[in-house]
């Protein structure tokens, strides 16, 4: 069987980001959640993460500079930057595995996440 | 020459002549006492004269009688020797009185006399010789003595004719004399007369033309001056108008005709409230009539916010204008100056100007609005897809009411933005409190971007009469400035506290808002609420500020910005002073007044 795969979900608003495990959780995958980008990089070192989900605009270090530090520490983990923000700086955008704007709807979340998971094992797979 | 010189003048007129006169009359006098003198002397030698000659008709009379009597020897005949003696010795006396200036003639009449008394003497010898007649030696020696006398006589007659006519040529000298002296006296003071009245009257006469000369001068400087000040009026890009104190208007330049639509000859002399009909932009109310206003003040006044003035043709123009009052040396009234622009462009202006910086601020919010609905509608999107998959009722539950936290999250941000925007059409109460929250909520996400601390503490009640939005809008402004200032990790302090009535301001409150930034430069100082003034860049639009003074002096309130001297908090220091109860009204915007 199939382990299930961990998300680290990272996002200030507190009550979205319940939702969101939620239906993460339902969608089949183990959720860890963050409040800010201090304590998801401590997470992130401690656990093994298959896949994050970060939210950009949030106090203190935002998506961009939390997404640079899980490169340097686990270039391997897929990100996937998850905002409501128009227009995220190109640097962040090159960082990431990919972006997704915030109400594009729960199918196209899941569907994102698989892919840049199903797409980071696959890679992993070719390099063993 | 000024008037006392005039007056010495008119006085030298005066009493040169009398006193050249009265010289003149003295010599005249002199010299006619001198011919009287000499007339004197003339008479006096006539009467030596005369009373030598009735003494000589004595002498003969006694001698005729002496004969007479010698011949006849009749007493009678000696009555007139004897009538004689005595006119004889007044006689002497008469001449002798009349020669005692004359040593010559006194000694001739000593030998007259001396002569006569030897006849005498002989004559009463033959008196008292009887027969005396027929002595012919006696008569002989009688003839002798006689002779004697009237040789002396005749001399004495001839040194007093000598002396007559000596005297009568002097005589006719001092007349020739007094002729010339009139003559010459009479020339001489006319001469110097005339020359001094010629050259009193031409001191005057040329005094006289310096006047003329400085008063057509002072005249030519006076129409330049006028024709200056009239061109320089004219030529003037503000309109100008000039009434006198009775309201009566008395001059309009170029531009001021143009505005009125008034010409200036039609519109002289008619009451300026005619010509110059000036209402309230929006209550359309009969302005006040400035020169009733400037009588009242009797100084420059400047006319009240919104002021239009109606031309002539039914043209509106606002306008921004101010009166002087123009007084004489004694201070009354005698005309007034208006002076008057047409900022309907300018007003236009402005008011695109604060439309542009109301969307401005909007756009400034827009990305982090949308990041604060978007946040609340992924969830509820993410709720409905939970929803649809789970069976468990107290899950569902749960999930709904989740829903509806967040849908009431994005209701509530939706307000807070339509409440940027929406206004009231008079004052109302506003809570400043609320007010103030509700601009943080909107702030909320750009803040912690910038990972701002906000720090605030509004206990207790402020509420203020006034425009919720447009609060919101300085509020929004001013919090973002502070933001800017203070970058990343910086702090904000935000205060309130209520302030009484005072002399100057009524009860109100102040809101202060301290920040952690650098402060603002001491070059900026002056120009900080000045449109277009901006210390951010490209980032900023350099209205803010300026917008926001407008609002809150609409509001009668003020706004103070100065670096702070708390040491937490170095940054800028805004004070906004809010009065409790405005005067303003939904259309009285007014622009910040600068300086």
């Amino acid at each position: 069987m199939m382990r299930s795969h961990t998300i680290l979900c990272v996002d200030d608003e507190a009550l979205g980001l319940q939702i969101r495990k939620a239906l993460l959780e339902m969608a089949g995958y183990q959720v860890l959640t963050a409040l800010d980008g201090k304590s998801a990089l401590a997470l992130f070192e401690e656990n093994p993460v298959d896949a994050v989900l970060l939210d950009y605009l949030m106090p203190g270090m935002n998506g961009g500079q939390v997404a640079l530090a899980m490169r340097r520490a686990k270039p391997e983990v897929p990100i996937l930057m998850h905002s409501a923000c128009v227009d995220l700086p190109k640097e962040t955008a090159e960082v990431v595995d990919s972006t997704l704007s915030k109400g594009e709807g729960p199918e196209m979340l899941i569907h994102r996440l698989q892919g840049i998971i199903e797409a980071s094992q696959l890679s992993m797979g070719s390099r063993q | 020459m000024n008037l006392r010189e005039f007056q010495r003048v008119l006085k030298q007129a005066f009493f040169v002549p009398l006193l050249a006169l009265v010289a003149l009359a003295g010599v005249l006098l002199w010299q006619v006492r001198d011919a009287q003198q000499a007339q004197r002397w003339l008479d006096h030698s006539d009467r030596v004269s005369t009373r030598v000659a009735e003494l000589e008709r004595l002498i003969i009379d006694q001698e005729t009688a002496l004969r007479g009597f010698e011949l006849t020897g009749d007493q009678t005949m000696l009555a007139p020797f004897k009538a004689a003696s005595g006119p004889i010795d007044a006689h002497f006396d008469s001449i002798r009185r009349h020669v005692s200036d004359n040593p010559e003639q006194i000694s001739n009449l000593v030998r007259v006399h001396d002569r006569y008394l030897l006849w005498l003497g002989f004559a009463n010898n033959v008196l008292s010789t009887p027969n005396a007649a027929a002595n012919a030696p006696l008569n002989h020696r009688g003839k002798e003595l006689m002779d004697a006398v009237r040789d002396a006589m005749r001399t004495m007659s001839d040194t007093e004719d000598k002396i007559r006519s000596s005297r009568l040529e002097n005589t006719l000298i001092l007349e020739r004399r007094e002729l010339m002296v009139i003559i010459a006296g009479a020339l001489l003071v006319g001469i110097a007369l005339s020359i001094f009245s010629l050259t009193r009257l031409r001191q005057v006469s040329s005094a006289y033309q310096r006047s003329l000369d400085e008063l057509q001068k002072r005249s030519n400087e006076l129409y330049e001056s006028r024709e200056w000040l009239h061109t320089t009026l004219r030529s003037i890009g503000d309109a100008v108008m000039v009434c006198d104190a009775n309201s009566n208007v008395q001059f309009m330049n170029p531009v001021s005709e143009e505005l009125t639509g008034w010409p200036l000859d039609e519109a002289v002399n008619k009451p300026l409230r005619q010509v110059f009909h000036i209402i309230h932009e929006h209550t359309r109310k009969e302005a006040e009539n400035p020169v009733e206003k400037v009588r009242r003040l009797n100084k420059v006044i400047g006319l009240a916010n919104h002021t239009a003035l109606i031309s002539r043709n039914g043209t509106e123009y606002v306008i921004d204008d101010s009166a002087a009052p123009i007084n004489d040396k004694s201070g009354n009234l005698i005309g007034i100056v208006l002076v008057f622009r047409d900022i309907t462009d300018q007003k236009r202006a402005e008011a695109a100007l604060i439309a542009s910086e109301k969307l401005a601020v909007a756009g400034r919010l827009a990305a982090s609005i949308a990041h604060e609905i978007h946040n609340p509608l992924d969830s509820v999107a993410n709720l409905h897809y939970l929803l649809a998959n789970e069976s468990n009722a107290e899950k569902r539950a749960e999930y709904l009411s989740m829903a509806q936290q967040e849908l009431k999250r994005t209701l509530q941000i939706s307000r807070t933005l339509l409440n940027l925007y929406r206004e009231p059409n008079a004052p109302v109460k506003v809570d400043l409190k609320e007010l103030l929250e509700s601009v943080l909520l909107l702030l909320h996400r750009r803040l912690d971007t910038q990972s701002v601390t906000v720090q605030h503490n509004f206990d207790g009640s402020f509420v203020v009469e006034g425009f919720p939005a447009e609060l919101r809008q300085v509020f929004t402004n001013l919090i973002t400035n502070a933001a800017d200032a203070t970058g990343i990790n910086g702090k904000i302090l935000i205060r309130m506290h209520g302030v009484p009535a005072e002399e100057l301001h009524g009860s109100g409150v102040i809101v202060e808002i301290l920040d952690s930034g650098p402060g603002i430069p001491h070059h900026a100082e002056q120009k900080l609420f000045q449109p277009f003034f901006t210390t951010k860049g490209e980032k900023g639009t350099g209205l803010g500020l300026w917008v926001s003074m407008g609002i809150v002096q609409k509001h009668g309130g003020t706004i103070r910005l100065k670096n702070s001297e708390d040491p937490d908090l170095h940054g800028a220091w805004v004070r906004v002073y809010l009065p409790a109860h405005t005067l303003a009204t939904s259309s009285s915007r007014s622009t910040a007044h600068v300086g």
